[in-house]
């Protein structure tokens, strides 16, 4: 990646967090729009937007970006009441960013489809409030207005210029490290300068290369309109230009040596602030002083050594990098099994060796626990974009709610963030579009309150995160469902069903039973969906409901994906895990509560519910060391098909263990999700129960 | 250079020759341009096509220049330049 490259990758990254501030901060507005602050917060991140979007060429960001920016301005200083027409052009103009930002990306040569109307909308907004014409308001182009930050503080250019230099030179001391020189190079080049082969950017290109930062300034003030002007004759009377670097004072005014003496000056600034003020003393003389004036707080130069951007206590890593250290780690952690459950290690008769080995399993275990936090971040980003798929949609079905957020800083592993967000909003709009009662009338008629109420919750549990979505509307009519199953042959009708499993058919693909389809849900393409890609992240969704009631939406998820907790179990000589989270019970049955139902196999009796038993050593084509039920143990396991009882012959433990992928060639074996290194340097395979249920169909189909 | 109706999209890094050869295009067409657009990561290495570009921009106010209007770019090769200017 080239250096503009890196840097515009920085711009993309920053923006896009920016975007997704605003995104939160508009709607949080549009709740209170007297918040005078928020709204001086949305307009600085506006600004930054702005003028980072022109500098990297996204100009139809730029330009659309700069308008709203004038709207956010006037209402800011007037603190006008925001009328409510006015208010949604405002909110929509942060989704038509929001696009826009998409379109400059991918290079989309159309813009989105509200773009011409909502910047219509704007620039008539500001014409009207600003009381000029609306043609006026497009001449009025922004060179204007941006130049004339001089104007309106009654500053000369010059003097604005020389502002801007200092402030440059202020930002210059808060990133200075120890042993950098903070220069400042004016230039004042004749009017041949050109034609003798010397260009500002020339010099500037030269310093760069040995700068840790540099800013340049020109001064346009005397350039002159076409008829006075011509390109090769030098008008740009005055630059300065400010920089970091390790390079001597001599070494410095050695660039410049073809230059006249009178066309440049080097200075060397202090470290230190003494005052600051908008006009400046006039630079008269080439020196070398480097006079130190002391600050106040500090007492000396190099107390402001170390690099600080700003008073924020965060960094930003590249996530490769984390992911890099999260894979040492999971080595780490193996090793020192290896160490722990060595036979030969275990036999050494030291105590001190046994107090180190149990130190260095604590020790491990601080550095997996303290990496594996550093991918947890809390879910509050996640569910902010919620509120605004709850208000979007709250307005598409006209139906008023009110949304109760908790547990915002319920803590989830950073790679499944983005993996979350659109099951959610599918759950989201079901809720709101089918769960709610259709009208407000049908609410009150059942002595509910006009407002639906739906409640986003985030919380722990037994090593997962559970993420539930909570209406008080209609509830799912289970009999319906259970109709429509039926209908589709998804069941048969016989099987003894819990509520939760009943429930849990909507999921199925194509299944809806909604009597009107919206653009919004109801088409039964999305709970599969949903379903889908829940178990991508190796959770589940449970379904509650209680008709009349409510339904609740429970995403069960792991709270990472790179570690498992899992039960060890060992059939025909190979060791094998079962995900925890998956396992119900395990247990030795009972001969009597075994039975063999005519071509479907055998099945166990387990608290009134009938379980087929799924033998390990035949789905994996192993040497059984047990051929009876009684004889090995069965592992009671949820699937999304219901509960099943895996047959294995021996349990061997539980543990955590970093989960390896299996490469392509066998990512294809829809039984096996991934695999272990285990402490003792053996492998074990991770069963993926759900299509160990399909494959025992098949095979019973077969037979 | 690459004129498409009365937008004209040049690149940043042109030599001064460059720069002479396109301000001796513009000049007689001036008013028939309503819009200079740079090309997309193109790297400016030259102060005068800066000059040139407000001097443009004075000889005809409507005229649209994206660049110019920003009042500021970011180049890896040159760092950060800003232009100051009053209408």
């Amino acid at each position: 990646m080239t250096k503009q490259e890196q840097v515009k990758s920085i711009f993309i990254e920053e923006a896009g967090e920016i975007i997704e501030k605003l995104d939160v901060n508009i709607l949080c507005f549009e709740e209170n729009s007297t918040d005078f602050n928020l709204l001086n917060e949305i307009f600085r991140g506006v600004h930054t937007l702005k003028g980072n979007a022109n500098a990297f060429g996204f100009t139809r960001l730029g330009e659309f970006v700069h308008h709203f920016e004038d709207v956010l301005d006037y209402y800011r200083n007037s603190k006008e009441q925001i009328e409510d027409e006015h208010l949604d052009l405002i909110v929509n103009s942060v989704d038509v960013i929001k696009e826009v930002m998409i379109c400059e990306l991918d290079a989309l040569p159309q813009l989105p489809h509200d773009y011409s109307v909502c910047l219509h909308g704007i620039k008539v907004l500001i014409a009207s409030k600003t009381g000029k014409s609306f043609e006026g308001v497009q001449e009025q182009n922004p060179p204007t207005d941006l130049s004339d930050l001089a104007s309106e503080f009654g500053l000369s250019l010059s003097e604005k210029f020389e502002n801007d230099v200092l402030q440059s030179i202020e930002r210059m001391r808060q990133i200075r490290e120890v042993g950098m020189v903070l220069y400042r190079v004016d230039l004042t080049f004749d009017s041949d300068s050109y034609k003798r082969g010397f260009d500002h950017l020339i010099f500037i290109t030269l310093l760069a290369e040995k700068a840790k930062a540099i800013e340049s300034f020109f001064n346009l003030e005397y350039v002159a309109p076409l008829h006075n002007f011509t390109s090769d004759e030098n008008q740009i009377k005055k630059s300065s230009i400010v920089l970091l670097s390790l390079e001597s004072i001599e070494a410095m005014n050695e660039n410049f040596e073809f230059l006249f003496d009178h066309e440049y000056n080097v200075q060397v600034l202090p470290v230190e602030i003494v005052a600051t003020s908008l006009a400046t003393e006039p630079l008269e003389e080439k020196t070398t002083k480097e006079s130190v004036a002391v600050a106040p707080k500090n007492t000396s130069p190099e107390s402001s050594s170390v690099l600080t951007h700003s008073a924020k206590s965060t960094i930003r890593i590249d996530t490769y990098k984390l992911d890099e250290l999260f894979d040492s780690v999971g080595e780490l952690v193996i090793a020192q099994n290896f160490i722990a459950q060595n036979e030969k290690i275990r036999s050494i008769e030291d105590e001190s060796i046994k107090r180190t080995i149990e130190t260095l399993s604590k020790i491990t275990k601080r550095i997996q626990d303290r990496v594996m936090s550093l991918r947890m971040v809390a879910i509050r980003d996640t569910f902010d974009k919620m509120k605004r798929v709850v208000r979007d949609t709250s307005k598409k079905t006209g139906k008023a709610l009110h949304l109760t957020v908790l547990g915002e800083e319920t803590e989830i592993d950073k790679t499944m963030i983005d993996s979350l967000s659109d099951p959610l909003i599918h759950i989201i709009r079901n809720a709101i579009d089918h769960g709610l009662e259709a009208n407000q009338q049908e609410r009150v008629a059942v002595g509910k309150n006009i407002e639906g109420n739906l409640t986003l919750r985030a919380y722990h549990k037994s090593g997962s995160i559970v993420i539930s979505v909570s209406d008080d509307g209609r509830g799912i009519n289970k009999d319906k469902v259970l109709q429509k199953a039926i209908e589709r042959g998804v069941v048969t009708g016989d099987e003894n069903l819990t509520d939760s499993q009943i429930f849990a058919l909507i999921m199925q693909p194509g299944f809806s039973t909604a009597d009107a389809i919206s653009d919004l849900s109801g088409r039964g393409v999305g709970l599969d969906v949903v379903k889908t890609s829940i178990e991508k992240l190796r959770g589940k969704i449970e379904i509650e409901s209680t008709p009349g009631k409510g339904t609740t939406f429970s995403m069960v998820l792991p709270l990472t994906l790179a570690i498992i907790d899992g039960m060890l179990v060992e059939s025909g000589g190979e060791i094998y895990i079962i995900p925890t989270l998956s396992v119900v019970e395990s247990f030795r049955p009972e001969k009597e509560i075994v039975h063999v139902l005519k071509e479907k196999g055998q099945f166990v009796s387990l608290r009134g519910q009938h379980l087929p038993i799924i033998r390990l050593s035949d789905i994996f084509n192993l040497p059984a060391k047990k051929t009876e039920p009684w004889e090995g143990i069965l592992v009671c396991v949820e699937t999304e098909s219901g509960r099943i009882a895996i047959m294995v012959d021996e349990l061997v433990g539980r543990q955590q263990v970093v989960i390896k992928p299996l490469g392509k060639a066998l990512a294809k074996l829809k039984e096996i999700s991934g695999g272990a290194i285990l402490g003792s340097g053996d492998i074990a395979l991770i069963l993926n129960v759900d299509a160990i249920r399909t494959q025992e169909e098949v095979i019973h189909a077969g037979s | 250079m690459q004129l498409d109706g009365d937008i004209i999209t040049i690149d940043l890094s042109m030599s001064l020759e460059d720069i002479l050869n396109f301000e001796d295009f513009v000049r007689p067409r001036l008013e028939y341009i309503q819009r200079i657009e740079v090309e997309h990561g193109s790297v400016l290495k030259s102060s005068a096509l800066l000059a040139l570009l407000w001097s443009l921009k004075q000889s005809k106010q409507e005229l649209n220049i994206p660049f110019l209007e920003q009042e500021k770019a970011i180049f890896s090769q040159s760092g950060t330049l800003h232009w100051i200017y009053v209408n």
